[in-house]
């Protein structure tokens, strides 16, 4: 009876595998009849990024419809991909988050080569991340840039000087701190500034600053000079520690939207946030500006120079699984992202293209309640990105290891020094051997 | 059963009858069983010897993944906090649990509100129990360590925020939570004991505490067998309340195994080396399991 | 605390009105005010969490998150148990969530139940075997199985349907093993002597192992009802249209669409509680109270 079971069992398994082999078969496709492909999206009610593209797309090519389907947000969302690329049952095309995700799908196989769809893209800057041996697979459409928010208000309560764009790091530890004395003096609670508890709001600047900051050597010194400037800040009240942070869930966005804290260090995807928040409620109405990031040192400061910061771009990638005769709408519509028409529409809703022109800056200081000052513009529009995740095999590993160090030396009282080297000798022996 | 003297053709009819209505029970569960769990933990072990990247085709890489496991520091580090966990945890959840189902298997007015507010840890949402507690614990405002404080503790822990004192702060939650759950089972076979037992050894003149030992726990030998067993693999496998009380911080003080194992294959796509360190995290608790399943048959006999 | 200084109840589960003297009356009453005030410091303890969900769903949401805590609304704010309906799909997941703790929880009974039957009471050749795969298979870590099962349910056309979630949760070894544990309390002889008698080995199960199990079925049905309603990792892995989505799903979902609105997610949070709560308070008696009042005849 047992044997019998078995194999049906084992019968039935073999039929299910020669069923999903059938299917899938293309027929010879006319460029013009109408289509759909699919398109992998995230709350899709409150990230309204996905129906712009679609939209846009079906406004220049009728025949197409982009299916929208929805997937769960956060992490979340890249389990649930790989689970269905594994299986086979993802759509079209699919997001990459980050480029700390883009070498899992890219050597599993998992991205379709779209070389030929990057014609007019050259002088996108994010393209040459997706590019590997010559090729490339995928086409960045947001290209976010991490900068300094200001509450303008509590500045001028605190008499504290607002920046001007010359700012080193130990400028700003020096402002933070004034910021809090200031602030406390005229008898308001907020700190000088929030830091939120992402590794990138210490590692993500140092990695991108740094001269000869590598994080494949393993060498992760360079990351030193920032936490010590991070733990300063700490230990004086200038910020929230990061276990308050932890325990009492601190969100950056009540933190600077409520106007707990003056200034904040954090992705440009926040404007459209701030935007949409002061318009519901759940934001305070206060004056506020960007400014760039703090940076190493004063060879990148000044609105005459560029100054360095960090971001990932979020790149569209087809499914290799793709039926053929839709291939050819799919990479037209991974054209159309991550060209201009897209990048407008996008600033329209106050997210930040792949390609920062001055028709998008235009675009985005157009909308209600974004600051008019010349700094907040140059912040904006002017700055070398590099990615926070360099893409290697190795980056998942480094990065969950370095995520590890960063809570364990914000929060204890081992120093720097010894986290940091207990951190190098792990990288050496179980990452960067494999 | 079926020790009756009988000649050998009646008995293997007997087996085979037998065998037939055995399986006729078991069948409908099995069906979904063996499909569903059994066909892709099997997988799992194959898995566990290749380099799988969860997309195309897995290398066989013999025992390299458990060669690779004996120098990985990081999932020593998961074991040794995983086990940490479950020698506290077991202890404490067990005796807080029957102790709950004790004081609540009685005639009093508003036991079943009571009862049921023994089991809403179980069923209160994850987010907010992580919200709460992180607060409780929180060393600069939290009400625990301001209680701490004023019965005269100085150097209060710093509970979630320290590498020292996270584990102790998230055995504590992980107790609190799971004893409702552990309770309503120690209630059933509370059922079970009949009540003459009690009264006959009432009549004896045994005290409270010789009847808890002489008719409570042996009443409950089959419940307690059952919840160790449980209790066991469920802190071996301890995820989500981790997940969201602490990430498994700071640094990596409460890394357990099932998060390392999440974060080796979704995280960094490592699914081989993730399966291997899986089927280690069965073979332990199975181990152990089986070690219970032998104490408690020779316990029976 | 400890098993020693709860363990004087215990006899209190003695039918009551069995005639004691009047000095142990006062005893025990005096041990039923400690017993109380136990229970009561307990239950603040165990309800401190949930009190903060209640709180935090009636208050204004930047009111939520305070140095220190504050433990009473001020303003209260009942608008949120109002706008969460508009705001999200509340009764969408609700119904999903309960047809499939519903469908789920009749199946591990049913089956469970049936196959315990089989593992204590029938002895075969390779039983023991089997039932430590049983075991066995609770002991491997879901997430590491997880995608050899999905790719296996959606060859077989199941995935992204709400069946897959009742074909992971329907037949888990959890049950099986809960009520083979019970079936071995209950004395060999009654089924030896129902067999006498020329009952059928499902004659036994029906007639008399079922209605004695009462207490265990109903902690089992309750303990997969309240698995299947928490489960968060299931769906999350196995149903993408939103209209599918369970009560955990959509909470998240809806946590990360009002990142900073807590009062409104501790509102969401209350409602999914609720309806377990109730179907604890209402079904206990059936576990609590069934055997007393059949007598165990042992």
């Amino acid at each position: 009876m047992k044997r019998a079971i078995l194999a049906s069992v084992s019968a039935a398994t073999a039929l299910t595998l020669v069923l999903a082999g059938c299917g899938g078969e293309d027929e010879p496709a006319d460029p013009n009849a109408p289509m759909t492909i699919t398109l992998a999206g995230w709350s899709l009610s409150s990230t309204p990024e996905f129906k712009t593209l679609a939209d846009g797309f079906k406004a220049t090519h009728p025949n197409v419809t982009v299916e929208l389907k929805e997937y769960a947000p956060g992490n979340d969302y890249d389990t649930q991909m790989i689970t269905d690329l594994a299986a086979g049952t993802a759509p079209d095309v699919y997001v990459m988050k980050n480029l700390k995700n883009f070498y899992t799908y890219q050597s599993g196989g998992q991205l379709y080569d779209v070389s030929d769809a990057t014609a007019g893209l050259d002088s996108v800057p994010a393209l040459a991340s997706y590019q590997v041996d010559g090729k490339t697979y995928a086409v960045p459409y947001r290209q976010d840039s991490w900068v300094l928010f200001y509450n303008k208000d509590l500045f001028a309560k605190a008499k504290v000087t607002p920046p001007d764009g010359s700012w080193t790091w130990d400028d700003y530890t020096d402002a933070t701190k004034r910021l809090h004395t200031g602030l406390k003096g005229a008898g308001s609670n907020a700190t000088g500034a929030y830091q939120h508890t992402f590794q990138s709001t210490v590692q993500g600047f140092a990695l991108a600053q740094t001269p000869n900051a590598d994080l494949l050597s393993g060498d992760f010194g360079y990351l030193k000079p920032y936490y010590e400037r991070s733990l300063d800040l700490q230990a004086a009240g200038a910020q929230p520690t990061f276990g308050t942070a932890k325990t009492n869930k601190l969100t950056y966005q009540a933190q600077f939207g409520k106007q707990q804290s003056a200034m904040l260090l954090m992705g440009t995807w926040y404007v459209a946030t701030l935007l949409n928040q002061r318009k519901s409620g759940e934001a305070d109405t206060f004056q506020w500006g960007i400014a760039p990031a703090p940076q190493f040192d004063k060879s990148t400061t000044g609105t005459s120079a560029t100054p360095v910061t960090f971001g990932d771009p979020t790149g569209l990638g087809i499914n290799p699984k793709i039926s053929k005769s839709k291939v050819a709408a799919a990479k037209a519509f991974l054209q159309y992202a991550g060209g201009p028409d897209a990048a407008k529409a996008l600033a329209g809703i106050g997210i930040t293209p792949a390609q920062v022109t001055d028709a998008v800056t235009a675009t985005l200081f157009g909308l209600d309640g974004v600051p008019q000052d010349d700094l907040s513009k140059f912040a904006y529009a002017t700055h070398t990105v590099k990615p926070e995740n360099p893409v290697s095999k190795h980056t998942a590993g480094l990065q969950n290891l370095l995520n590890e160090t960063h809570s364990a030396i914000l929060s204890d009282s081992k120093s720097v020094d010894a986290e940091l080297s207990e951190a190098q000798t792990r990288a050496k022996n179980e990452i960067l051997n494999q | 059963m079926a020790t009756l003297p009988s000649t050998r053709p009646r008995n293997r009819r007997l087996v085979s009858r037998n065998t037939v209505a055995g399986w006729s029970f078991i069948l409908p569960n099995f069906v979904g069983f063996a499909v569903l769990t059994l066909l892709p933990v099997l997988v799992l072990f194959y898995v566990a010897f290749t380099n799988w990247n969860v997309f195309g085709a897995a290398e066989w890489t013999g025992t390299a993944n458990f060669r690779r496991m004996w120098d990985d520091a990081s999932f020593w580090t998961a074991l040794r906090n995983t086990v940490y966990y479950t020698v506290f945890h077991i202890p404490l959840t067990l005796a807080a649990s029957l102790g709950l189902a004790l004081l609540l298997n009685r005639k009093l007015r508003g036991v079943r509100f009571f009862r049921t507010v023994a089991f809403f840890p179980y069923i209160t949402s994850i987010v907010a129990i992580a919200v709460v507690w992180n607060q409780l614990f929180s060393p600069e405002y939290g009400p625990i360590n301001a209680l701490l404080g004023a019965v005269g503790v100085d150097n209060a822990p710093g509970w979630t925020t320290s590498s020292t004192w996270s584990m102790p702060a998230v055995i504590i939650v992980g107790t609190w939570r799971y004893m409702g759950y552990y309770m309503l089972l120690f209630l059933a076979g509370l059922q079970t004991i009949p009540a003459q037992l009690y009264e006959a050894a009432e009549t004896d003149g045994a005290t409270p505490w010789q009847r808890f030992v002489h008719v409570t726990l042996p009443g409950l030998r089959h419940t307690t067998f059952f919840v160790t067993v449980l209790l066991t693999i469920e802190s071996f496998k301890v995820f989500d309340l981790i997940l969201v009380m602490t990430g498994g911080g700071p640094g990596q003080s409460t890394l357990v195994l099932s998060q390392y194992i999440y974060q080796k294959s979704f995280e960094e796509n490592q699914f081989g080396y993730a399966s291997a360190v899986s089927i280690v995290l069965f073979a332990i608790c199975f181990s152990i399991t089986v070690i219970q399943f032998m104490v408690n048959k020779r316990r029976n006999s | 605390m400890t098993t020693t200084d709860l363990a004087a109840p215990a006899p209190a589960i003695t039918v009551p009105g069995s005639g004691r003297p009047p000095s142990r009356r006062v005893a025990s009453r005096g041990w039923r005010l400690v017993g109380y005030a136990a229970l009561v410091l307990a239950a603040a303890g165990l309800l401190l969490p949930f009190y903060w969900m209640v709180v935090a769903s009636l208050k204004t949401n930047s009111d939520v998150f305070t140095i220190p805590i504050t433990w009473l609304p001020d303003p209260v704010v009942w608008r949120n148990y109002l706008d969460i309906w508009q705001r999200s799909d509340m009764t969408t997941w609700l119904g999903n969530t309960l047809l499939l703790s519903m469908v789920v929880t009749l199946l591990q009974v049913v089956t469970g139940s049936f196959a315990a039957y089989g593992f204590a009471r029938v002895r075969f050749p390779g039983r023991n075997a089997l039932f430590l795969a049983y075991v066995g298979t609770i002991a491997v870590p879901w997430q590491s199985y997880m995608i050899p099962q999905f790719i296996l349910m959606s060859k077989l056309q199941l995935s992204n349907t709400l069946w897959s979630i009742v074909a992971i949760q329907a037949f888990g070894a959890f049950g099986v093993f809960l009520m083979k544990q019970f079936y071995e309390t209950i004395p060999e002889e009654l089924s030896e002597s129902a067999r006498v008698d020329g009952l059928s080995e499902f004659g036994i199960y029906r007639r008399i192992m079922l209605p004695l199990s009462r207490p265990a079925l109903a902690s089992l049905a309750l303990l997969t009802f309240v698995t299947t309603w928490n489960d968060y990792l299931g769906p999350l892995i196995y149903l993408r249209s939103p209209e599918l989505r369970t009560i955990q799903l959509g909470l998240n979902t809806f946590i990360s669409q009002y990142n900073a609105e807590y009062a409104l997610i501790m509102t969401g949070s209350v409602l999914s509680v609720l309806p377990v709560a109730v179907i604890f308070l209402l079904g206990q008696r059936y576990f609590i109270e069934g055997i007393a009042t059949t007598g165990l005849k042992g």
